[in-house]
């Protein structure tokens, strides 16, 4: 789903025995506010999760995303990927929370964002509540730059820093993008530069 | 006398605010291989990424004439096209990008410089097929993210695939005996070997004699302290192995 473009609900509830594998994009240009909340209300749910956001100006992206393992026995799992340059600001919030009596729960956030210039601002807020005792949970965050070290080798092989950027810059997001349809894809490729 | 590929003059090369080269002079001809030895911290990596144009290396004095162009006013890539490779003593890893995808976009862009056409993937793919199988590598590597997950011997054996794909007029091999077996290094070696040209030239850079009994130098230098202090021929390599680099001196 691309936001602002396709109209994203706000609450997903799982209440059979469904698996579901949902992906949001957020393309440059687009500030945006998205707020999604999943409630897994039954066991034997699956939900894959995956986001890419891409911002280059001066975007103000902010993404509240909560997973709700209100009953056990499912899983959850969330990769989100960012670039962000430019002046632009992105947020994210993800919290999981796993009720009491949602034992045998497993879930799973990553977030990591690609900062491209010292001006852009990224926030991470990855957040685990958990109230039953049998789970298997885990949250991973990351920001950091395109390595100089694998642009030089790059470029020692003749490949032009530009290319040899944006080659970086899509392998990073390459385990969301490669979930997309393939016009998405098409159109997150030719934004990045 | 051959052509002179590469002329280094009074090179002084600085990291940061430490001065590593000081002062080197070299001068290689096509059709030779010439060893720089040393002990570590002597300058000789430095030596090689200044040649490839590593940005955090700081040109400070001197100059590099390569094949009659100004060598140090040029981005590493232009050095690629130019013919420059540099065999990396760690190489990198880049994960998410293919070996398949990394060759193409370096052999392009080489082709681009040149003015000539994109490889036909047909033709792009029997080439990457002829020169794995020069080093030994299984077909299956070109699937695979660039050194992601490499042994030390798959990661020097890549890099003479990649030396193998693009041909260059002059390989600098920066310790690239470093963590291979005997197996390995005859790999590589024959490698190496193989393809040297009356047209082409090598920089060795090694610390230890082993590669040069299977790549045989017509020059041998020694580098301490950031110069070269003696130059001579393959009997150089013998003293060295005998009585270390203690005693050689200017």
């Amino acid at each position: 789903m691309v936001i602002g473009r396709d109209s994203v609900p706000s609450l997903l509830r799982l209440d059979g025995a469904e698996s579901v594998r949902l992906t949001l994009v957020v393309l440059p240009g687009t500030s945006a506010h998205v707020s999604l909340e999943v409630d897994i209300d039954a066991p034997g749910c699956s939900l894959d999760l995956a986001g890419l956001y891409i911002c280059n100006s001066d975007e103000d992206l902010n993404l509240d995303i909560l997973v709700k393992h209100n009953s056990g026995g499912s899983s959850s799992r969330q990769n989100f990927l960012g670039i962000v340059g430019g002046k632009a600001k992105a947020v994210f919030n993800g919290l999981i929370y796993v009720a009491q009596d949602a034992q045998k729960t497993k879930a799973m956030q990553e977030n990591h964002t690609l900062l491209l210039s010292g001006s852009a601002l990224v926030q991470a807020r990855p957040q685990l509540e958990i109230y039953a005792d049998d789970v298997e949970c885990s949250h991973g965050c990351t920001s950091g730059f395109l390595s100089d070290e694998e642009l030089f080798y790059m470029r020692s092989r003749g490949i032009p820093e530009d290319e040899a950027r944006r080659l970086q810059k899509l392998a990073f997001i390459a385990p969301v993008s490669s979930r997309l349809p393939e016009e998405i894809a098409a159109e997150v490729y030719e934004s990045i530069s | 006398m051959n052509e002179i590929l590469l002329e280094i003059k009074n090179l002084h090369a600085s990291v940061g605010e430490k001065e590593i080269l000081k002062g080197v002079d070299l001068t290689l001809r096509r059709g030779e291989i010439h060893a720089v030895m040393g002990p570590n911290g002597a300058g000789k990596s430095t030596l090689g990424a200044v040649l490839a144009g590593r940005p955090d290396f700081r040109v400070t004095a001197g100059s590099v004439t390569y094949d009659g162009r100004d060598l140090l006013a040029m981005t590493p890539e232009e050095r690629s096209w130019a013919g420059i490779f540099l065999s990396f003593q760690y190489p990198v890893e880049i994960p998410g990008v293919s070996i398949t995808n990394f060759m193409k976009a370096a052999l392009n862009a080489r082709r681009k410089a040149a003015g000539l056409e994109e490889l036909k993937p047909a033709e792009f793919l029997s080439l990457m097929k002829e020169k794995m199988a020069m080093v030994s590598m299984k077909p299956e590597f070109a699937r695979r993210e660039v050194n992601v997950g490499f042994s030390g011997g798959e990661k020097k054996r890549n890099e003479i695939f990649q030396m193998a794909m693009l041909e260059p007029s002059l390989s600098i091999l920066d310790e690239t005996d470093s963590g291979l077996d005997v197996d390995a290094l005859r790999i590589v070696a024959q490698g190496v070997n193989a393809l040297h040209t009356p047209q082409t030239a090598s920089i060795v850079i090694t610390h230890y004699q082993r590669l040069l009994d299977y790549i045989v130098p017509d020059v041998v230098h020694v580098l301490k302290d950031g110069r070269i202090v003696r130059t001579g021929g393959r009997e150089l390599v013998d003293i060295i192995e005998k009585d270390g680099y203690a005693g050689i001196d200017g």
